[in-house]
């Protein structure tokens, strides 16, 4: 059963992709469609035995997904690899320090839900981390955005690395992203096998998706929350999971 | 000569002052949202109003703050992805309205110098499509998502 339910959650989230507003191209993409396709088949390939716990906004993935391995660089000299998953819940965003509204927006509900967790007197629930993955390295250092998350929690784990690096883990969780370049207000269009005209390589901005990827205690893909987020239902959903987790 | 300079400062006057009058933008809760020290960007937001009875548009924004450029804005969801399109103006209907919001029409505020924060006031320059000027100030709050149907989410501390 749990098949087919999540095979049509998977198609509500394409029928957000429709090509209906989209003022400006996009000339840097990091396979979308192929993302979509290897997540069907990965997420339709097996099913569950237990019924996944009701959530609001959570889609519960039939079958916690395998991360593939990865090492980035937390602050300057520190480092945070996949290791850094066992053992505990993490809540997973991808962005950018540039981004002035969706990343701000997302890291408040994110330090919001943390908070809530800590003032919670009824049950105690176990506190996530989480982390906040700069999708770009080109401009952005891993002290910078550590400071940048810091700032909405002193518990945030803000991470970056090899371009390669990151693009992997996206990969992996099924976060998308892409640059967009500007010139004076307007598109630019170039080959992205030559790369950007000279002068201009960092006048983009990068279109991401806007999902939380939560994973489990043995560093899988467990739930995925897609926009708009509220830190009440991420927090009642996340401690429903965690209940049934056991 | 000087009668000629006192009718033209007279004229420049009244222009100036009816501008105001005839402006007819009710700017409500104008906000920077409150950024981490080395954010590389900001965004204000704040409702239009438009009480007249044309359609006006917000065409270009100035501020006191030290930055290296203002932009307009609207973060649209599209492709699966959120993107930030850049706009010429931000209309606001004769009689209606616009909201900026997270998530949506936002002003940026691109490379502060200084990043203010809580409680600092931020002035803006509003110019509109009628060639008329807003001064306004905006305190620097943090804020939250507004849910689709506009309902309103935005946190005060």
């Amino acid at each position: 059963m749990p098949r087919p339910f999540f095979i049509a959650v998977l198609a509500s989230f394409k029928g957000n992709n429709k090509m209906t507003t989209q003022p400006y191209s996009v000339f840097y993409k990091v396979g979308r469609g192929w993302l979509m396709l290897a997540a069907a088949l990965l997420l339709g390939g097996c099913g569950s035995s237990n019924p996944p716990p009701k959530t609001e906004a959570a889609t519960i993935l039939p079958q916690a997904k395998a991360i593939s391995a990865f090492t980035l660089s937390r602050g300057p000299e520190k480092t945070f690899d996949d290791e850094n998953l066992k053992g505990r819940w993490s809540l997973f965003f991808f962005g950018y320090t540039r981004c002035p509204d969706v990343c701000p927006t997302e890291l408040f509900t994110l330090a919001e839900t943390l908070r809530k967790i800590e003032e919670k007197s009824d049950t105690a629930q176990e506190k996530p981390q989480v982390v906040f993955v700069s999708v770009d390295p080109q401009q952005d250092q891993p002290e910078a955005v550590q400071k940048y998350v810091s700032f909405y929690h002193p518990e945030f784990i803000g991470v970056t690395g090899e371009q390669v690096a990151v693009d992997k883990l996206a990969r992996s969780m099924g976060a998308i992203y892409e640059r967009a370049y500007f010139l004076n207000g307007k598109a630019l269009i170039f080959d992205p096998e030559e790369g950007a005209p000279e002068g201009l390589e960092n006048s983009y901005l990068i279109n991401h998706s806007a999902t939380i990827f939560l994973v489990n205690p043995e560093g899988k893909l467990h739930a995925v929350f897609s926009s708009p987020h509220m830190s009440d239902t991420i927090m009642k959903d996340l401690a429903a999971i965690q209940q049934s987790w056991g | 000569m000087k009668t000629n300079f006192y009718r033209v400062m007279g004229a420049l006057l009244l222009m100036a002052t009816s501008s105001i009058q005839a402006a007819g933008l009710m700017v409500s809760d104008p906000w920077v949202r409150a950024a981490p020290p080395n954010a590389p960007a900001l965004a204000a937001f704040m409702t239009l109003e438009n009480h007249t009875n044309s359609d006006l548009a917000l065409v270009e924004v100035r501020t006191s703050l030290p930055v290296a450029r203002v932009e307009l804005h609207r973060t649209i969801m599209a492709d699966g992805m959120m993107k930030m399109v850049q706009q010429k103006q931000m209309p606001v209907a004769a009689h209606g309205s616009l909201q900026l919001k997270p998530g949506s029409w936002h002003i940026m505020l691109i490379g502060p110098k200084e990043v203010p924060v809580m409680g600092d006031s931020v002035a803006l320059t509003l110019v509109l499509s009628d060639g008329s000027e807003q001064k306004i100030t905006a305190k620097v709050r943090k804020g939250n998502m507004m849910m689709k149907g506009g309902h309103n989410k935005m946190m005060h501390h």
